[in-house]
């Protein structure tokens, strides 16, 4: 069965949330989210290196032989990512000071070659831009998410913004890579809960569906 | 024969694979080389520029600045390592301060700063240049609420880190949670004064024997 574009997209963002459902990236996720502009950052950065680097696999999927596919990953995602980082820091050097800490990351992060490997090299290019674009967003979105809390409840501050007033002692483990992990599992947790509960729900409308069929 | 297919290598298709591989390590390179080419000279102007903006932003007096090349000497002498590069800033031609690097280490690795001192002792601006201190923590330090403490402070005396309490003379109030940081900052800062107060005290010397040999005794 073929999935449709919109299919595939929503995919990457919800069913197979590369950090909520897939597990992966855990390093940078674990690392960079200590504030939300981080989180965003990274996950933007990402995204666009995962289509970049999903859509030139796809297309290169005939070529590479299957023996040594994984070399051939390596090599073309690491070129792909230095090549994006020289032409930011020469042409967009305020982009460039806002991201540069993230490319280095973002070439051992594991999603690249979990998706070259999982999705671009058995899909087309098209199929596989919007894998890429889907897991990207769903990326950005958890990290987000998990970034946004660590930096409200440990730092007071939401986007380098003041919440609370002076007033607020930050607690402080929460930015600290401890409670990045509490905070990370606490969530996960709770969204495992959340889907439990919804695909309960589901099977239980499907089988009064049934019942009613008979 | 399908027994010993399995278990001979064929040799044909391990060059084959081996050559594709290198085929597209090839083009990658190439890639790379090209664009690190075309790139490279851009990134270094770019480089210099934010290097002299940085510089105007910690003495802002000065129109002028220019890299003293005894740096190494005087880091020597003065005993501290760190000091990474020394910007001479000129105004009409008449020295006005010094911009000092400084590369203390921080809480995740090195800080990259930079310190203003005018000739006449006072400290006229800090910024960090580049830092991996954890956000939220020891990344504040790049917020002027905390660099601006430096400023206007004696560069004769040695800068004091206080965690609790008022500031009162050469003291700034650490970040809270970040002492490591606000320390390593202060090390930075109290390095460029050092460097400074052996220039001006001993300036004369130095420029006379780097004319001649590049060796102070």
């Amino acid at each position: 069965m073929k999935k449709s574009k919109m299919q595939i997209l929503k995919n990457g963002i919800l069913n197979e949330n590369p950090t909520f459902r897939l597990l992966l990236g855990m390093c940078p996720t674990l690392a960079v989210t200590t504030a939300a502009m981080n989180g965003l950052g990274m996950g933007l950065s990402t995204t666009v290196v995962l289509i970049g680097s999903n859509v030139v696999i796809s297309a290169l999927r005939k070529v590479i032989p299957d023996a040594i596919r994984i070399p051939a990953f390596i090599v073309i995602i690491a070129s792909f990512v230095t090549i994006v980082q020289m032409i930011l820091e020469a042409y967009v050097p305020s982009l460039y000071a806002a991201l540069g800490m993230y490319i280095p990351l973002i070439v051992v992060n594991c999603i690249i070659l979990g998706r070259a490997e999982a999705f671009a090299y058995t899909n087309t290019p098209g199929d596989s831009f919007f894998d890429g674009l889907g897991m990207g967003l769903g990326f950005t979105l958890a990290l987000t998410l998990l970034a946004s809390i660590r930096e409200i409840i440990g730092a007071g501050t939401f986007f380098g913004i003041s919440l609370f007033g002076s007033g607020y002692e930050p607690a402080l483990l929460v930015i600290m890579p401890a409670g990045g992990f509490v905070v990370f599992g606490l969530l996960l947790g709770l969204i495992n809960m959340l889907t439990n509960k919804y695909e309960a729900k589901a099977k239980a409308e499907g089988d009064k569906l049934a019942e009613e069929v008979k | 024969m399908a027994d010993k297919e399995k278990n001979t290598i064929d040799w044909g298709y391990v060059f084959k694979v081996g050559l594709i591989l290198f085929v597209i390590t090839l083009i990658c390179t190439l890639l790379l080389a090209i664009t690190n080419s075309a790139t490279a000279p851009i990134i270094a102007k770019q480089l210099e520029e934010t290097s002299k903006q940085a510089q105007k932003e910690v003495l802002p007096e000065a129109t002028d600045f220019k890299a003293m090349d005894t740096v190494d000497e005087i880091a020597q002498n003065v005993g501290e390592s760190i000091i990474a590069n020394i910007y001479v800033g000129t105004k009409n031609g008449e020295t006005i301060g010094y911009a000092v690097e400084t590369k203390p280490s921080g809480y995740g690795g090195e800080i990259d700063m930079l310190t203003g001192i005018s000739t006449d002792g006072k400290i006229t601006g800090v910024k960090i240049l580049s830092q991996s201190e954890t956000a939220g923590l020891g990344a504040k330090s790049t917020e002027p609420a905390f660099y601006e403490q430096y400023t206007g402070l004696d560069a004769l005396k040695e800068v004091t880190v206080i965690k609790s309490g008022s500031v009162n003379g050469n003291q700034i109030m650490a970040i809270t949670g970040a002492t490591i940081t606000s320390n390593a900052v202060t090390t930075g800062v109290n390095a460029a004064e050092k460097a400074v107060q052996y220039i001006t005290t001993e300036g004369t010397q130095v420029m006379e024997t780097t004319g001649a040999t590049g060796s102070a005794q």
